[in-house]
């Protein structure tokens, strides 16, 4: 009997021994790309694992049960992952996402090559995409109301104050992807769809005038999208998404019975076949809108191949292209209608598609010369259904050669050429042919410690149809020094210039609602001197702060403006300053857990010919980002504030025009967006569900005259990576 | 611990952004009574007296929200409204802005003060913007001053009547500068 009771107390324990495993897998990084040397613990046990090379770990004889697995790396953010072991357990995939100090960042829009965020003489943003998805933001311009500095007026960027709004035509940020500009040909404008979300690397946002680089649209800065690098393996990412706008704020503004949604659907594939690496993607993105006659229908095809020739010599080819049909809301009728659009505008739509192309060829020459020559063309066509019918039809052409030469190991010169060529089909822009080029050098000098010094000029020639040719030399210098460790001082001297876009200049038609452009053959082009002294301050690798001083002197700053006649004409401002202070902040207030970023700006822009401010500027902007991870879990609110709009087009909303009924109503922005994400896994597939709450408070204001901003919506998205 | 008084310290102040945030509603729509009530406006009577100049291709009655200093002021925005133009040799002409509406450019009638309503005439064809076209050849008073002209006050949902104006082709009023 006794042995019995020893042989059911011992056998029940060898049966247990029995069943143990292991714990198997591979840890790669989010383009597929394995990792080595990663440390995996098995929390609570003695028990862990560090990768290969080929990114595969195995923790071994584990007893079947639920685990805990802390999965961590320098440079990468570290994973908790609950893993459930038994017999039917198989290999796990892990992908650990790239997380660098903000200021050891590396961007090449500052210089055109490699250099780190600490040793710029400007101000730089970086933004990963992960914000993109957690947020849930439709299109890459709803991202930028949250990068302090740049303020948005409906779809128009502005850097510290460099643009107030005028629909659709030219901009003062030059957008690119990987260096190659993406302003349409005719109105000049951004075409935001028609970024490859997808396949954001990252994205650089130099503030302050970026000419003497990039020539006449960066006048007020760039925004350039990295894409990624080519994968070895393959990976395949899926995103949804589906969401609805609240009811308005006020019974009055209910005008539609109808849940008005949004969705999106995406689907992304990455691989390498020998040399040659490909991503495509397709995008169809839909929104009812909150308003009428605000309604878009978007298909996105993006497809992108690498072949290396050498590990140094690589082309890169890739085409965009966006077809979309949408409605064309210009402002409400009224205040007491602010969804329904004003009625002699009611049905206007727009049919637009858009190719865009680019070719990256990237050559090593030696260690100390590199050559980089870029050619794009980028197609547009739009319809525009109104009272009349507006059609347009740009071709742009564009070409550079980019050469990088370290004269030594104190000494970089960064030299180039540019022509850029287009041709517009346009009952609205008089069909103007339009040729730009511009030659530039850079000299960067660090010989002497902890001083890096840079040196640029640049010159731009721009004829277009029969209007005088426009040129400028823009010359710039800047400087960064590294006072102490934790401490970097920069200033730098830049200037601007900009030619007005075909449709400033030729742009005559009826828009609708009321709105005739004229156009004005006799604008000058505007020019721009700029200084900037800031500083970083960074005591820990947690915490950093950075604060900026600029000023911007504009000449014959181009502005739309309402004549007497009523009509909407593009026109000089003889005289124009910006002002401004500007400070942000990356706080990591709990490592891997609690993170929170704050950022001000302060602006003071005045039109000095009338003395008045320049219109749609804030002078103060504030914005807060607080993101709580405990795993599995990832946490954000997201708060924006700006104060109301000093100045307007008065005689848009004033008797005896006022083509637009209360247009002058404005208030100050405070806008507040939730989001709660849960990693989790499907299979041994990581995936992550979000769920967003925008506009929380239902707040009701005004980007643009008559233009209601997004009511408060709600949004799930799914996102998957196998 | 500590991390606990920083994750206490971010949610106060996410509560306090998000009480701040949350106390307005921002835009508010106009209230009912300002945007639908009765007809707002003017009407009157023009009165010609003398013989009508040769030429003449237009006569209108014109506002102005103050008087004319430069021939800049003569467009909008200080031009605010124009009625119908008004036939060739006329004796009496009754108005009123509802019904007389040039429907000229884009103009609208806004509240307040016109400090100048005049009857003009034109030698061109086109509506012209141009003070040079223009020759004013009666001038609104209040009532029998006649030291200053008149000024009309538009009321939200009112109709001023009254504005009357005698037009005496052989004593012209003083010309506005920039003609």
């Amino acid at each position: 009997m006794r042995k019995l009771i020893i042989a059911l107390i011992i056998l029940p324990s060898f049966f247990l021994h029995a069943q143990n495993g292991s714990i198997r897998g591979k840890v790669v990084t989010d383009e597929n790309e394995p990792l080595n040397g990663v440390n995996i613990i098995v929390i609570g046990t003695q028990f862990g694992a560090a990768t290969k090379k080929d990114g595969s770990f195995e923790i071994k004889n584990l007893p079947f049960g639920e685990y805990t697995l802390e999965v961590s790396m320098i440079d990468y953010s570290k994973k908790i992952i609950n893993y459930f072991l038994d017999a039917s357990s198989t290999s796990i995939t892990i992908i650990l996402t790239e997380q660098l100090i903000q200021t050891q960042q590396i961007v090449v829009s500052a210089s055109k090559y490699e250099q780190r965020v600490q040793d710029l003489p400007v101000s730089t943003a970086v933004i990963q995409p992960d914000f993109i998805t957690r947020n849930n933001f439709q299109t890459f311009d709803d991202m930028l109301r949250f990068v302090p500095g740049v303020q948005m007026n409906l779809e128009q960027p502005s850097i510290r104050g460099s643009s107030g709004y005028s629909k659709g035509t030219g901009a003062r940020v030059l957008v690119a992807v990987n260096g190659i500009p993406m302003y349409t040909g005719d109105t000049g404008e951004i075409i935001w769809e028609l970024i490859p979300t997808a396949d954001i690397e990252r994205v650089e946002i130099i503030k302050g005038p970026a000419s003497s680089l990039y020539g006449s649209s960066a006048i007020g800065g760039v925004i350039n999208i990295i894409t990624k690098n080519s994968v070895k393996n393959p990976i395949t990412h899926f995103r949804s998404y589906f969401g609805a706008y609240d009811k308005p704020a006020y019974d009055l503004w209910k005008w539609n019975d109808d849940l008005r949604t949004f969705y999106g659907v995406e689907l992304t594939h990455s691989n390498s076949i020998g040399n040659l690496g490909y991503t495509f993607s397709f995008k169809k993105f839909d929104n009812m809108s909150y308003r009428k006659n605000d309604f878009s229908k978007r298909y996105l095809g993006y497809l992108k191949l690498t072949y290396d020739f050498t590990s140094e010599n690589k082309l890169t080819y890739f085409a965009d292209y966006l077809n979309m049909d949408r409605g064309n809301f210009l402002y409400w009728g009224d205040s007491r209608s602010y969804a329904l659009i004003d009625t002699s505008s009611a049905g206007n739509t727009v049919k637009s598609n858009r190719l865009f192309t680019g070719l990256i060829y990237h050559h090593h020459f030696s260690q100390s010369v590199t050559a980089e020559f870029k050619s794009s063309y980028y197609y547009t066509k739009f319809d525009g259904y109104g009272k009349e019918l507006t059609e347009s039809i740009g071709n742009l052409f564009r070409n550079e050669l980019v050469t990088n030469i370290n004269l030594s190991e104190a000494s970089v010169l960064t030299s180039g050429v540019e022509v850029s060529n287009s041709t517009i089909n346009s009952n609205i822009f008089h069909s103007p042919r339009f040729f730009g080029t511009g030659i530039y050098s850079q000299f960067e000098y660090k010989g002497i410690p902890g001083l890096l010094a840079t040196f640029g000029l640049r010159y731009d020639y721009m004829k277009m149809d029969s209007i005088n040719a426009a040129n400028a030399i823009t010359p710039k210098i800047g400087f960064n020094y590294k006072a102490a460790q934790d401490f970097i001082l920069r200033a730098s001297f830049g200037t601007g210039f900009r030619a007005p876009t075909p449709s400033e200049v030729f742009t005559a038609t009826a828009l609708g609602g009321g709105f005739n452009i004229t156009g004005n053959p006799d604008l000058n082009a505007e020019t721009s001197m700029s200084v900037e002294a800031g500083c970083i301050y960074e005591p820990e690798k947690e915490y950093s702060f950075d604060l900026s001083l600029y000023m911007t002197n504009y000449n014959d700053y181009i502005e739309a403006n309402l004549t007497n006649k009523g009509d909407i004409k593009f026109l000089n401002v003889p005289k124009a300053r910006i002002e401004g202070l500007e400070f942000g902040s990356n706080l990591s207030l709990v490592p891997e857990l609690l993170k929170v970023n704050l950022g001000y700006n302060f602006m003071w822009a005045r039109n000095l010919t009338d003395n008045k401010f320049l219109k749609y500027r804030s002078r103060h902007s504030f914005n807060a980002q607080v993101r709580f991870t405990p795993y599995p879990f990832d946490i954000g609110i997201d708060f924006r504030c700006s104060s109301r709009v000093d100045e307007i087009d008065d005689l848009i909303t004033q008797p005896p025009f006022q083509l637009v009924i209360d247009g002058a109503k404005r208030v100050p922005i405070y806008v507040t967006d939730l989001n709660l994400g849960y990693n989790l896994l499907i299979g041994n597939t990581q995936a992550k569900i979000f769920l967003n709450a925008k506009n929380i408070f239902n707040y009701n204001y005004v980007e643009f005259i008559g233009n209601i901003a997004p009511i408060r919506n709600f949004s799930a998205s799914f996102e998957l990576y196998f | 611990m500590i991390d606990m008084h920083k994750i206490v310290l971010v949610i106060a102040l996410c509560s306090l952004l998000s009480f701040i945030a949350g106390c307005d509603k921002g835009i508010e729509p106009e209230p009912q009574d300002a945007t639908q009530s009765g007809k707002t406006g003017f009407s009157g009577k023009v009165t010609f007296t003398g013989n009508w100049p040769a030429g003449i291709k237009r006569t209108h009655l014109v506002v102005f929200r103050n008087v004319i200093q430069s021939s800049s002021d003569f467009p909008p925005p200080n031009l605010a409204f124009v009625i119908d133009s008004i036939p060739y040799r006329s004796a009496v002409f009754d108005y009123n802005s509802i019904d007389n509406n040039i429907q000229f450019s884009i103009l609208k009638l806004g509240l307040g003060d016109y400090s100048y309503v005049v009857v003009a005439q034109s030698k061109t064809p086109d509506l012209s913007l141009d003070r040079k076209d223009w020759f004013i050849v009666g001038i609104y008073y209040n009532g029998n001053d006649k030291s200053k002209p008149g000024v009309m006050t538009i009321q939200n949902g009112q109709m001023t009547n009254g504005i009357n104006i005698n037009v005496d082709f052989s004593n012209p009023p003083q010309q506005p500068p920039g003609g």
